[in-house]
């Protein structure tokens, strides 16, 4: 009896406790991270990266398909290159496509955006290892306006 | 240790030379106590001279800073934990305040130690139960909580706990003290009943001199950090030591001044009056 | 050289503290568990400190969401921002306010009760009683509160962190009129499972086991009379919500700089 009423309490406890759990799992937190599954590296260098992170997501045409990984500096011009995982399901991004550095709204976080280039005989696809050929780096916003002041001298 | 006759009786419990302080503070210089096996043997002595420690001395809550506590062939204080929780399967400790359990009803106090130590199916530690609560006359109280008892039957039922599996010794903390005249009678008659018919070793801490002297077989009168007598009743109370005379007859000045150590009176009132 | 010396005797005196403290710890929970025995003491002391605390972590946890949204929607609507309230409560939620609160009131409502029950069991001489019958105290009494109190706090968290971000939702979408849609996909995309609800979780388990470690251990050390255990009582509140304070700084630190 007090034991029972006991028992059945501390199950109502748990029960909340999960129910508790599979919310936040479900509604509230992303557990849709996109590499948890098997996935490919590619890297891709930069001039300039921006505000970009590690684990800021790779997008294509808005869809998030990877994260990046890894920032690192290469070769004597400390050249920043960014690593990225892709999920496997997305292993046909041809070599032409390009890689930017993009920012999500006037104020927002930035991530990496590909656009896959053509597919043509003699083009192969990115695999695990590779690296994009072509790349844009981040607008810096002092380099924008320099650049538009620049152009209204010419004029 | 000699009885009247002369013979030599075993002791259950034996303390020799024991030296034991409490921080910085001197408990026992020297005690020696023999215990005899199947008697009540009462410790008494002023407030505060550490008639308590001694009963944890002999449990091996405490541990003497040196001197031997030997409990029925055992060395107390160099027995591993293993041992000494063995070893005090054979004795229980009645507490002064009873020391029930608040969260159980008397009767699953009384079967507490059955459970704990022993494998017995349920039936049968339930007949023990009914027969040590039927031994100190609480059968009927055995579906209460222990804050619905009174005092002394509190005290009853801690006794049904304390004998559950039937110990070879019974310490009692105080067991007369805070109780009215019935049943201080009660448990009077419990403590003599029990060790007669169980063959217990019973040993008493108080300072109730009445009831005390009126059933213990040995007496141990502790002041002055030492053992200062002890032996039979009656021989006790004309005993050469004035200290002794003055515990046992309860006289208010003596050996034990009525005046804490101070300086000359008419002195001390000069002072303040100049 | 009265200072110095003071200061070498209560860093001696904490320390030793700290030292008794450890062997209670070691003592209640190293040794061959009982299974039959222990865990019916278990499910009550997760009555006892769970349960009974869950209602009180349930309505501070709604009313906590509930101004979270109203403080946070006031804020974000002078910047056309709203939309960023759901990750703005489940944020908060999750990572600082769900852990460190659910403590704080675990201090207060369970650490002190249980510092106040094992100080009485000791002062009317429960707790010696055990040790005369040959069953240790810190198996039977201790070590099951711990257990308890360690797992049923990070449960309690959760709860917590759970109802205020509903407490958030009725204030922010059913009363300021945020839209619902946006309110949970922005929350979905900028709220990460493992370091936002799992850093949460760690953090709770942290704060469960200090605050349990120093109500068991106030109440086992605490004097034996009145006096005594309000007294310990008391250092366990004021201790305890101290010590989850602190770790929650160096934690901060470590999990999200």
């Amino acid at each position: 009896m007090e034991t029972r009423k006991i028992e059945i309490l501390v199950g109502v406890f748990v029960a909340a406790t999960i129910v508790a759990l599979v919310f936040l799992a479900l509604r509230v937190a992303s557990n849709t991270d996109i590499t948890r599954g098997s996935s490919y590296t590619l890297s891709a260098s930069f001039d300039n990266i921006g505000g970009l992170k590690v684990r800021s997501p790779v997008k294509i045409g808005g869809v998030t398909v990877g994260r990046v990984t890894n920032i690192y500096l290469e070769g004597d011009y400390y050249e920043p290159v960014v690593e990225m995982q892709i999920s496997t399901t997305y292993d046909q991004i041809p070599e032409t496509s390009t890689v930017s550095v993009l920012t999500s709204g006037l104020l927002g976080e930035q991530y990496l955006g590909i656009e896959p280039g053509f597919i043509d005989e003699g083009i192969m696809m990115l695999e695990n290892g590779d690296r994009f050929m072509n790349s844009n780096s981040a607008m810096v916003l002092e380099e924008l306006i320099g650049q538009f002041l620049f152009s209204q001298g010419d004029n | 240790m000699y009885d009247q006759k002369g013979c030599t009786v075993d002791n259950l419990v034996e303390l020799k030379d024991v030296y034991f302080n409490r921080g910085n503070t001197v408990i026992y210089e020297g005690v020696n106590l023999q215990v005899p096996r199947g008697k009540i043997t009462a410790i008494m002595g002023p407030s505060g001279c550490g008639k308590t420690t001694m009963l944890r001395l002999i449990g091996g809550q405490l541990k003497p800073r040196s001197g031997s506590v030997d409990f029925a062939g055992h060395q107390v204080p160099e027995l591993s934990r293993g041992e000494l929780y063995e070893l005090r399967k054979r004795m229980s400790m009645l507490f002064q305040s009873g020391a029930l359990f608040t969260d159980m009803s008397v009767s699953d106090n009384v079967a507490f130690p059955i459970l704990e130590h022993t494998k017995l199916p349920r039936e049968i530690v339930d007949t023990i139960v009914k027969m040590k609560l039927q031994a100190v006359g609480l059968r009927g109280a055995g579906g209460l909580q222990p804050d619905e008892l009174s005092g002394g039957m509190a005290r009853r039922a801690a006794l049904a706990r304390a004998i559950a599996l039937d110990p070879e010794l019974i310490m009692y903390d105080e067991p007369f003290t805070g109780q009215d005249p019935i049943s201080m009678g009660m448990i009077v008659k419990l403590i003599r009943s029990l060790n007669q018919t169980l063959g217990l070793t019973s040993i008493i801490v108080s300072h109730d001199i009445h009831e005390t002297m009126g059933i213990a077989d040995h007496v141990a009168i502790i002041a002055n950090k030492q053992v200062v007598a002890q032996g039979p009743p009656q021989a006790l109370l004309d005993h050469e030591s004035a200290l002794v005379r003055q515990f046992l007859n309860g006289e208010p000045d003596g050996p034990v001044p009525f005046h804490y150590q101070a300086n000359n009176y008419l002195d001390d009132l000069m002072a303040r009056g100049g | 050289m009265d200072v110095i010396a003071n200061l070498g005797r209560s860093s001696l005196n904490i320390l030793r503290g700290m030292g008794a403290a450890l062997i209670m710890l070691l003592q209640s929970i190293i040794g061959k568990p009982q299974p039959r025995k222990s865990f019916p003491l278990f499910m009550r002391q997760m009555y006892v400190v769970g349960v009974q605390s869950m209602l009180i972590i349930l309505i501070s946890g709604l009313f906590i969401g509930m101004v979270l949204g109203l403080q946070g929607y006031t804020i974000l609507v002078d910047f056309g921002a709203e939309q960023a309230l759901g990750p703005m409560v489940a944020l908060s939620l999750l990572r600082e306010l769900g852990p460190v609160v659910t403590a704080l009131l675990f201090a207060g409502r369970a650490g002190s009760a249980l510092t106040a029950e094992i100080g009485l069991m000791r002062a009317t001489e429960q707790l010696s009683s055990l040790e005369m019958m040959a069953v240790d105290p810190l198996r039977r009494v201790v070590s099951p509160r711990f257990w308890a109190g360690f797992i049923s706090m990070p449960m309690l968290a959760l709860l917590f962190t759970a109802v205020g971000i509903l407490g958030g939702y009725f204030v922010g979408v059913q009363w300021l009129g945020v839209d619902d849609g946006a309110f949970w996909s922005v929350m979905q995309a900028s709220v990460d499972w493992r370091d936002d609800v799992m850093n949460g979780v760690i953090k709770s388990l942290v704060f469960a086991f200090v605050v349990t470690w120093i109500a068991l251990y106030k109440g086992y050390t605490a004097e034996p009379t009145s006096e005594g255990i309000s007294a310990a009582t008391t250092s366990t509140v004021v201790t305890g919500s101290l010590a989850v304070l602190g770790f929650d700084f160096v934690l901060t630190a470590i999990m999200f700089s």
